[in-house]
């Protein structure tokens, strides 16, 4: 065996193994890496439209004491989710401020 | 003498063993650069003094992913009032926002790689007792772990996540408790909503894992709403994708309060962001608006009162 191609292929395998250790500390959590850095580095998927949106597209939170409407506790038809009590008024935000 | 054939052994052992020597310098090396990295990433506590409050499924953060981290400090800053306070880090800057001394967000810069089809996005935490038990809740349930479960001190363990249609949110188990059950002053946030494909199967997975109480929302678009509830307050509603969803992604967006949904767009304009969806009137009797800051991360305005969190207001 020729000396020169076992130091060759021991430099090249040392090479590799740098690189491949590098490629962990460096890749972030989302790219199969060990995330060594902070967890949430990453872009979403993006394809965020908002055409639609407008009247009656209601998508903030009731005001307190807002009609459940006809709420019979059995949610929508065939609903995934088990609804709350029909005895539950419709829940709203926090009025204390801070401090008070 | 020795052989030929010998010296070459000898040769390959005495390479070998160089070769085990290098690795065994370069593990170290790439550990002790692991532990450093980690090690310089310390953020602060999210209540201060220690709240010893625990609302699980309550938002209680969110953070802000960018390739521009001081274009969103002179966005952010001039567009809610926040301040700033940095921590560099050994793979990134992160900024804690500040809203008059309390922590209000966070920034984290990452690099667009060129030619990367992702948007800049704020990532919604909701509090959880323990970290582990609701990834095995959110695996249980069809979610997918994005990033798992890790500590940071002072803020808490942390991991993030995606439910089964896609939609990516955090959990966060705070060390310093939880942010109090208040009203938010304006500028902070107020609100969050998961735009889904399916509200019905997607409310079934938050209830599951976090334990909310789930109320329909009656609408008059024919959409399915639906309200996620803790200790009697509102945490989230779920939103049906409205018009063609297949060109849609699900996702959590968040709500900043402001005073007038109408003038906050108007600056948002002003300071080079986007108006996404004209201020219009809400269920609650206020006007909710969603905008783009402009490196595109989208949030939402809403106007909201003290006597609309009040029994028989308006």
């Amino acid at each position: 065996m020729n000396p020169r191609v076992n130091r060759r292929s021991m430099g090249g395998l040392i090479a590799l193994l740098f690189a491949a250790i590098a490629g962990c500390v460096a890749g972030g959590a989302y790219d199969g890496g060990v995330d060594v850095g902070y967890g949430v580095d990453f872009y979403d998927a993006g394809g965020y439209e908002y055409g639609g949106w407008g009247p009656g597209y209601g998508v903030g939170p009731p005001r307190r004491g807002f009609d459940r409407g006809r709420a019979d506790g059995r949610g929508a038809p065939h609903s995934a989710y088990r609804p709350a009590s029909p005895s539950r008024s419709m829940p709203s935000l926090p009025g204390r401020s801070r401090g008070r | 003498m020795p052989s030929r054939s010998a010296g070459h052994d000898g040769l390959l052992r005495r390479s070998s063993v160089g070769a085990l020597w290098s690795l065994g310098v370069l593990w170290g090396i790439a550990t002790m650069a692991t532990a450093a990295a980690a090690a310089t990433f310390v953020l602060p506590p999210l209540v201060q003094p220690a709240s010893g409050e625990h609302h699980e499924g309550k938002v209680i953060w969110a953070d802000l992913v960018t390739p521009d981290v001081a274009g969103a400090k002179r966005f952010y800053g001039q567009l809610l009032g926040w301040t700033f306070n940095d921590i560099h880090t050994g793979t990134g800057d992160y900024s804690v926002a500040l809203l008059d001394g309390r922590p209000a967000g966070g920034l984290f810069q990452r690099a667009m790689r060129p030619g990367e089809q992702r948007q800049p996005a704020w990532l919604t935490f909701i509090s959880v007792r323990d970290v582990g038990a609701a990834q095995r809740h959110i695996l249980a349930q069809g979610g997918k772990v994005l990033s798992p479960p890790r500590s940071y001190p002072d803020r808490g363990r942390q991991a993030v996540f995606a439910d089964p249609q896609g939609a990516v949110f955090a959990v966060l188990q705070s060390s310093s408790g939880d942010p109090e059950d208040v009203l938010a002053a304006p500028g902070e946030w107020i609100w969050s909503s998961v735009i889904t494909r399916d509200p019905d199967t997607d409310a079934a997975f938050y209830q599951n894992v976090f334990g909310y109480e789930v109320f329909e929302i009656p609408s008059t678009d024919g959409s399915t709403h639906v309200l996620l509830s803790t200790e009697d307050y509102a945490r989230a509603s779920l939103n049906a994708l409205p018009g063609d969803t297949a060109r849609r992604h699900p996702h959590w967006l968040n709500f900043v309060r402001v005073n007038s949904a109408t003038d906050t767009a108007a600056r948002v304009e002003a300071l080079g962001g986007r108006v996404l969806v004209k201020p219009f009137l809400d269920r609650h009797g206020g006007l909710v608006a969603v905008v783009a800051d402009p490196a595109g991360a989208p949030f939402g305005l809403l106007e909201w009162t003290e006597a609309d969190s009040k029994e028989g207001a308006k």
